[in-house]
């Protein structure tokens, strides 16, 4: 008998005898000390599947429902994205739907913008202002002073809007997300003439280089690269593949590498091309693969000539041995596997840098290639230059060329206020938000007419670069709508019919259910024949349409002729001498790019790499924090060009001495209890650094300086201090 | 008498020793499990104060260290839940059974029973335990998500990772209906179920077949601070190659 | 021991009057004193209330350091409950026949430490309406409370120490009891002849309440030890570091001897000074308690020694972590404890004419037990501050509730003091007058005899 059991027993014999005289009373006894019910009564619920659309990995799920309740958001395990795993985000979007400070029913301004101050009103009410202010527009031969605001989207959607202001007579349709992936369409069309986004084949790689690409928070879709993570760690018997991390911050991505390089920000480029030169000299390159893409070694080798070790060892800051050994490393480690990320892409060299990084994967032969990279095969095509549109758009506003705009999403806090739209929005005289939440935009709308939760909605959600083969998520709603809101189609749908004429005829559909079906009889017209509506029931069953077959898209291949990566030397806003550290903005993991804060289990969920709580904060490398005379939780000023900030410092021995990074997300005016005023917003430090013709965003080429305000940064880490230094204690 | 004695032995043997094992090589440090348990268990939402106060109520914590200086500096994530140990320093201690071993191998906590002596959290080397210092609130509608399995905790009690007990149940009920054993990967535990890396694995360790039990005999398997003794149900697999400093 | 020397021996009314003097009827003084202790008890009380109804975020507790000052205060008055069983046990048994005017009082404050002590258990329970969940009776939860836990050894203990030490003083009250019931009219004439049982003192009573007060006197000291060790077990069971010793038992035991003891030297004094005691409490007693504070302080100091010094030759990371966290984050505490606890009672007591001095005494026996205080805390809360898993570190403030609550303790022993001062003889009257009998012979032939027989 074990000692537990021993001992058990011994008690409750104890116990016993006294209970009820000498015999022995376990029988009696264990069933008291084991309740039948440990608290818990197991209810039978439903499971619905739907799609997450909280960022644009578009991750299948399904929800467990019971007495009409969402009660838990789960992973969708036929889903070929997220195969029924799901990131924290996912989770909490439960959060959105229950959030207790939803707008209930259509508002109407009452007090100044930015007030706050609303006027509840009906649907009839709040349409007839839509449709009247539209119709004023038609009437006065003005349709092209509508702008229509919206996230990037895909699929219906996208068509829904186009066609809407199409027909409608606007030109003013801007889809934007400071973190769109049109920098690494832009590199691949120059490179490979095609705009696809990459599918990086993670699972089956050998050796990983990446240059800033943190797919474990956010690049493309992180739960699919997180899964892959996984397998290429220790999915496989006798591999493990080896990674490497290239950026000046040690991102949560990078806290997984083997090896770190602290590379100069803006120098990333520099270092795939001397990478690439090494493995041209010591011939470890992929022969085929040159032919194969029309390029010949010697050329090349010529081209590259100004990338010898000494100066890209001087330019990246690094040492020769760690740059030869990673080139070795990479060239003879098949497959061997580089991703480019955002820190890169948004450097004033962005995208020549991201072109030097696709490179290193043409020269070890790995396009098209398992363990390599494919074209992937979702969204073949989509944004490229959404941020001149963004100009464009701030023009007009400014030169009030705008008098109605429709926003949908929170452009106000997450765009960077150097771009001057806030400022330029604010000349619209008629601003309608479709938020659910009072969020930024929604305190300087004119007129909110409030859009269900995503579990209340229908949609389709079109992964982004998420699997080989296309898959389309569908979304149904889950629990009936919890209030008076409408879905953002369909109060399109209805001003469309209201407005008649080509508007209507454009968008002829009686509800947006119905044009989703459409839209998904025709992506399933092969499969037809049999009949749809036992399959569109099957569809949603499953949570949408996933192919089998990879995507017919072509493989890679270079373009002929296209001129070489030539990333120019990155050039910053600000002054060294005045401004003497680099600033890094970055997505915080737990809110994205900000539309996680309303969430309360999100703002509680300690950020992985510092285990802040409920804030914002500023990374430093202890040097520096030293020299600056800063300590852990000390209250600082972040100062740029475009401005300055202050928030608690956290110490980060993860981050280059000259470099400091604060997370996106934080520093709301609105956004519902959890997320209103808390933190700052990072993004009011960026410089708009806008080059030449096209101009491109270069949203990490912002210097600051940092000096030490106080001790009360009220700074809460979930992780103590100096504990955290102290894994010896623990032998791990 | 005769028939009431089996289920007595069932209830001392069970044919289930519940265990997870924890890939450190695998796990990224995303935090998708802490959400994942806070959703699953009605886990309480605390404030910035509360947490300044050290009386953050999640179950599962990432634990984030840092080795060595910059620039060869290193990060380990070691994600930390109660280890269900089978000679669990926090049971004896308990006055009232609150904190007890259920036949699976279970460290079960019974609310209803305990009286809050915390007697519990300070022998439990793992830090694990929460306690209720606080009555929390869910504030409307967001009272809609908490989940009717299970009981939400009033003040003045302790609580702590049960391995989503609710989900065995129902896994075993299912299984008893069909009068066979519960499959291996049957039953998830939530954290387990959403880690997109999958870090976290789950299940029968009395079934040398079931994946976890293969896994817990891979060599990189160790057990957090083994040498107290405390026989812990989960196993960690160290963090593979990982260059130490 | 050396017997008092009397100028004259004093008549037995004269002594009754001395020594019955506490029970006059109470004075503006008493009531101003008996006012303010229980408006501090009030106080705590509130305090008290405030936590109960709005939960244990009142106090400094949190995630790892779950216990804190009420524990503190527990083993605190644990400890110097064993005040009275020190010189009433060790003192009778010795047959020291100075011990006879503190005797009652020190009884009586064994009995009020332990009951404060008992006190607090209680009132740090999370959920404290349930506490009958500990006590063992059939319930409807058909469950008894786990023998295993040491907070039931706890609970079994104290009891027994609460009734052992009460019938002890108890049993000790009896013949001045009736003294009092002679002297007293009215209702407490009633009163005091219900609790006296009828004494007469006839020979037979007096031989067997002799033989009743050694039994008692060698049974308590058993009882006081086993209760101060199991109260060292709640700690040293456990896995925590810095808990789990083997010398934790002895040292407790030794660390309440050496309060008890200093809680006795106060009490001399308070009691000498209030009862113009000067000549059966000279100096000479207190040079005898002087040597013994510092036999017990040396023992301590040795336990004390013998504990830091394993963990600092062993050094298991993680326990050495612990004790420099200690010493960092708490060092002016932790000086005061060495010097309150080791330091002055070793060098002041080495001399006699510091032993012998009143004053002296006083400081030296109130600064252990403030020292005693702050050992206790030292033991608690930096183990569980920085427990096994360094991500969970923590620390711990006292917040104004606990900290009013343990003051209120104070305040509460004080005032249960000076009630049973007010009702009852304080003074163990008997016992003096015995020792005055034996002085007063009688002549029997060439030679005197003692007029009564003594414990011989
Ligand atoms: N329309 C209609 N109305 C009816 C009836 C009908 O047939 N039709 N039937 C009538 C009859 S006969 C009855 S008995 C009543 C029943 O009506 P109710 O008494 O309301 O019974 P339920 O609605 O089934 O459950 C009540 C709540 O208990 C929760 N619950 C489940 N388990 C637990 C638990 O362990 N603890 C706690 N605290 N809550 C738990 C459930 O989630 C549910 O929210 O309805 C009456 N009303
Ligand atoms: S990755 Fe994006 S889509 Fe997938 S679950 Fe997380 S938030 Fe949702
Ligand atoms: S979800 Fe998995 S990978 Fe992410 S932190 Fe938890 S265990 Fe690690
Ligand atoms: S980890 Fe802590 S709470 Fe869990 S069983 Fe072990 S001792 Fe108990
Ligand atoms: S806090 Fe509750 S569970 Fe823990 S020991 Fe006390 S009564 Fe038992
Ligand atoms: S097993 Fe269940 S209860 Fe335990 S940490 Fe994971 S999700 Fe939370």
């Amino acid at each position: 008998m074990k000692r537990r059991t021993f001992l058990q027993l011994s008690g409750m014999t104890a116990a016993g005898a006294v209970l009820a005289g000498c015999q022995s009373q376990n029988e009696k006894l264990i069933p008291y000390l084991v309740p039948p019910d440990e608290g818990v009564t197991p209810g039978k619920a439903d499971y619905y599947a739907s799609s997450c659309r909280f960022c644009p990995a578009g991750c299948g799920i399904l929800v467990r429902v019971s007495e009409g309740r969402a009660k838990k958001i789960e992973g969708n395990p036929a889903h070929p994205v997220n195969r029924g795993k799901l990131c924290a985000r996912g989770q909490a979007v439960l959060q959105e739907l229950y959030h207790p400070d939803r707008v209930p029913q259509p508002l109407k301004r009452s007090g100044p913008r930015g007030s706050g101050q609303f006027t509840r009103i009906s649907w009839q009410e709040g349409l007839a202002l839509l449709t009247g202010s539209l119709k004023e527009l038609q009437r006065e031969k003005a349709a092209d002073r509508l702008a229509l605001v919206t996230p990037q989207l895909r699929g219906t959607l996208a068509e829904l809007t186009t066609s809407f202001m199409g027909a409608f007579g606007s030109p003013h349709h801007l889809s934007f997300e400071l973190l769109g992936m049109d920098w690494l369409r832009t590199a691949n069309r120059r490179s490979f003439g095609q705009a696809s986004l990459p599918f990086y084949d993670l699972a089956e790689t050998r050796y990983l280089l990446s240059f800033g690409a943190d797919f474990v928070e956010y690049h493309l879709s992180p739960v699919q690269y997180g899964y892959a993570f996984g397998r290429m760690r220790q999915g496989r018997d006798t591999v493990r593949g080896h990674f490497t991390y290239v950026g000046g911050r040690m991102s949560l991505t990078g806290a997984s590498a083997d090896r770190w390089l602290p590379a100069r920000p803006g120098s990333e480029g520099t270092l795939a091309l001397g990478l690439a030169r090494l493995i041209l000299v010591e011939s470890l390159f992929d022969a085929g693969s040159l032919t194969a893409n029309g390029l010949r070694a010697e050329t090349l080798l010529h081209t590259l000539e100004g990338y010898d070790l000494s100066r890209v060892a001087e330019k990246t800051g690094l040492t020769h041995k760690a740059i030869s050994e990673v080139a070795r490393e990479f060239a003879t480690t098949r497959p061997a596997l580089a991703m480019a990320g955002e820190s890169v892409a948004f450097q004033t060299n962005g995208p020549e840098s991201v072109r030097a990084i696709q490179l290193l994967n043409l020269l070890v032969g790995n396009l098209n290639r398992p363990g390599g990279v494919y074209p992937d095969g979702g969204s073949m095509a989509g944004a490229e230059n959404s941020f001149t549109e963004l100009l464009s758009l701030v023009a007009a506003m400014r030169g009030d060329r705008i008098r109605v705009a429709l926003v949908h999403g929170d452009p106000v806090h997450a765009i960077p206020p150097a771009s001057g739209f806030q400022e330029a929005l604010a000349r619209v005289p008629f601003i309608v938000s479709f938020s659910s939440l009072i969020d930024d935009t929604a305190l300087q709308a004119d007129l909110i007419l409030p859009d269900h939760a995503a579990l209340e909605s229908w949609g389709d959600a079109i992964p982004l670069a998420g699997a080989r083969q296309a898959a389309v998520g569908l979304m149904q709603p889950v629990v009936t709508p919890l209030f008076d809101t409408r879905q953002f189609p369909e109060v399109l749908l209805a001003t469309a019919r209201e407005l008649g004429g080509k508007t209507a005829a454009a968008l002829p559909h009686q509800s947006y259910p119905e044009m989703l079906q459409g839209w998904m009889r025709k992506r399933v017209g092969r499969m037809a024949g049999q009949d749809f509506e036992a399959l569109w029931v099957d569809l949603l069953r499953q949570g949408g349409l996933f192919e089998t077959k990879p995507g017919q898209g072509k493989g890679y291949r270079w373009v002929p002729g296209a001129p070489l990566p030539a990333p120019e030397a990155p050039r910053f806003a600000g002054d060294e001498r005045e401004f003497p550290l680099h600033l890094q903005v970055y997505p915080s993991t737990p809110l994205y790019d900000g539309r996680g804060a309303p969430l309360p289990w999100l703002q509680q969920l300690p950020d992985p790499m510092t285990t802040v709580v409920w804030d914002s904060w500023v990374e430093i490398n202890p040097r520096t924090a030293a020299d600056l005379g800063i300590g852990f939780g000390d209250l600082v000023e972040v100062t740029s060009p475009q401005g300055a900030l202050r928030l608690p410092a956290v110490i980060y021995p993860g981050i280059r001495p000259d470099m400091v990074a604060i997370p996106m997300g934080q520093g709301q005016r609105g956004g519902g209890r959890y997320a209103k005023g808390r933190g700052v917003n990072p993004l009011a430090l960026l410089a708009a650094t806008i080059e030449g013709k096209d101009p491109q965003p270069a949203w990490n080429a912002t210097r600051v300086r940092v000096s030490r305000i106080s001790g009360k940064g009220d700074l809460v880490t979930a992780g103590h201090p100096q504990g955290s230094y102290r894994s010896e204690l623990i032998g791990i | 008498m005769s028939n009431r004695k089996e289920t007595i032995m069932e209830k001392m043997t069970s044919p289930y020793k519940w265990g997870m094992v924890i890939d450190l090589d695998r796990c990224t440090g995303c935090g998708a499990c802490v959400v994942a348990c806070q959703a699953e268990n009605n886990v309480a939402i605390c404030e910035k104060k509360e947490i300044s106060e050290g009386r953050n109520m999640q179950w599962l914590r990432i634990e984030r260290f840092w080795v060595g200086e910059y620039p060869d500096v290193r990060v380990r994530f070691l994600p930390v839940l109660c280890q269900h140990c089978h000679d669990a320093p926090c049971e004896p201690v308990c006055p009232v059974y609150a904190s007890y071993h259920n036949p699976d191998g279970l460290n079960g906590q019974v609310y209803n029973r305990c009286v809050g002596t915390r007697y519990c959290a300070n022998n439990c080397p793992y830090a694990v335990r929460v306690f209720n210092f606080y009555s929390h609130e869910w504030p409307k509608p967001l009272d809609n998500q908490l989940s009717p399995d299970i009981t939400v905790r009033s003040r003045g009690v302790m609580e702590k990772c049960t391995f989503c007990v609710q989900r065995i149940r129902r896994a075993k009920e299912e299984a008893t209906g069909e009068g066979r054993l519960v499959h291996d990967g049957e039953v998830q535990p939530a954290c387990a179920q959403t880690c997109p890396a999958e870090a976290l694995v789950f299940g029968n360790l009395a079934d040398p077949q079931s994946r976890v039990a293969r896994l817990s005999r891979s060599p990189r398997r160790f057990k957090l601070l083994e040498h107290l003794g405390t026989h812990p149900s989960v196993y960690y697999l160290k963090g593979g190659g990982r260059e130490h400093v | 021991m050396s017997e008092p020397t009397l100028s004259a021996a004093k008549s037995a009314g004269q002594l009754n009057d001395e020594l019955l003097s506490s029970l006059r009827p109470p004075t503006r003084r008493w009531y101003l004193l008996a006012f303010c202790l229980g408006a501090v008890v009030a106080w705590g009380l509130a305090a008290f209330i405030w936590q109960l109804t709005h939960g244990m975020y009142v106090t400094g507790k949190n995630r790892p350091v779950m216990w804190g000052f009420y524990i503190t205060g527990f083993v605190f008055w644990v400890g110097l409950s064993h005040s009275g069983t020190m010189v009433s046990s060790i003192l009778r048994l010795s047959q020291a026949n100075w011990r006879r005017p503190i005797l009652r009082a020190a009884e009586a404050m064994t009995v009020f430490c332990i009951t404060v002590a008992g006190l607090f258990p209680l009132i740090h329970l999370g959920r404290n309406w349930t506490f009958f969940y500990m006590i063992p009776y059939p319930n409807q939860r058909g469950l008894w409370p786990n023998f295993r836990s040491p907070l039931l050894w706890d609970m079994t203990a104290i009891t027994a120490y609460i009734i052992g030490s009460t019938l002890f003083l108890y049993l000790g009250l009896l013949p001045d009891l009736a003294v009092v019931r002679d002297r007293s009219v009215g209702w407490r004439h009633k009163v005091y002849a219900v609790l006296a049982m009828g004494w007469r003192g006839s020979a037979h009573e007096w031989s067997v309440y002799h033989k009743a007060s050694t039994l008692m006197a060698a049974l308590i000291i058993p009882v006081a030890v086993s209760v101060h060790s199991i109260v060292a077990w709640d700690f040293a069971v456990t896995v925590v570091p810095g808990w789990h010793s083997t010398i934790f038992p002895p040292y407790f035991v030794i660390g309440a001897i050496l309060s008890g003891v200093a809680a006795v030297i106060t009490l001399m004094i308070i009691i000498r000074r209030a009862f113009h005691l000067e000549e059966y409490l000279t100096p000479l007693h207190f040079d005898n308690m002087g040597k013994l504070l510092l036999v017990i302080s040396l023992l301590w100091t040795y336990a004390y020694f013998v504990e830091v010094q394993t963990t600092w030759y062993a050094h298991e990371p993680i326990e050495w972590e612990v004790f420099s966290f200690m010493a960092d984050r708490y060092t002016i505490p932790l000086l005061v404890m060495l010097a309150g606890n080791s330091l002055l009672p070793i060098t002041a007591m080495c001399f006699k004419r510091l032993r012998r001095s009143i004053g002296m005494m006083l400081a030296v026996s109130l600064l252990v037990n403030v020292a005693m205080f702050i050992e206790r805390f030292l033991i608690i809360v930096p183990s569980l501050s920085h427990k096994n898993m360094p991500f969970a570190w923590g620390s711990y403030t006292p917040s104004w509730v606990e900290i009013s609550v343990n003051i209120a303790a104070l305040a509460g022993f004080a005032l249960l003091y000076t009630l049973f001062a007010k009702f009852f003889p304080i003074v163990a009257l008997s016992d003096v007058r015995e020792l005055e009998a034996r002085k007063a012979g009688v002549p029997l032939g060439r030679v005197r005899v003692p007029s009564i027989t003594g414990e011989e």
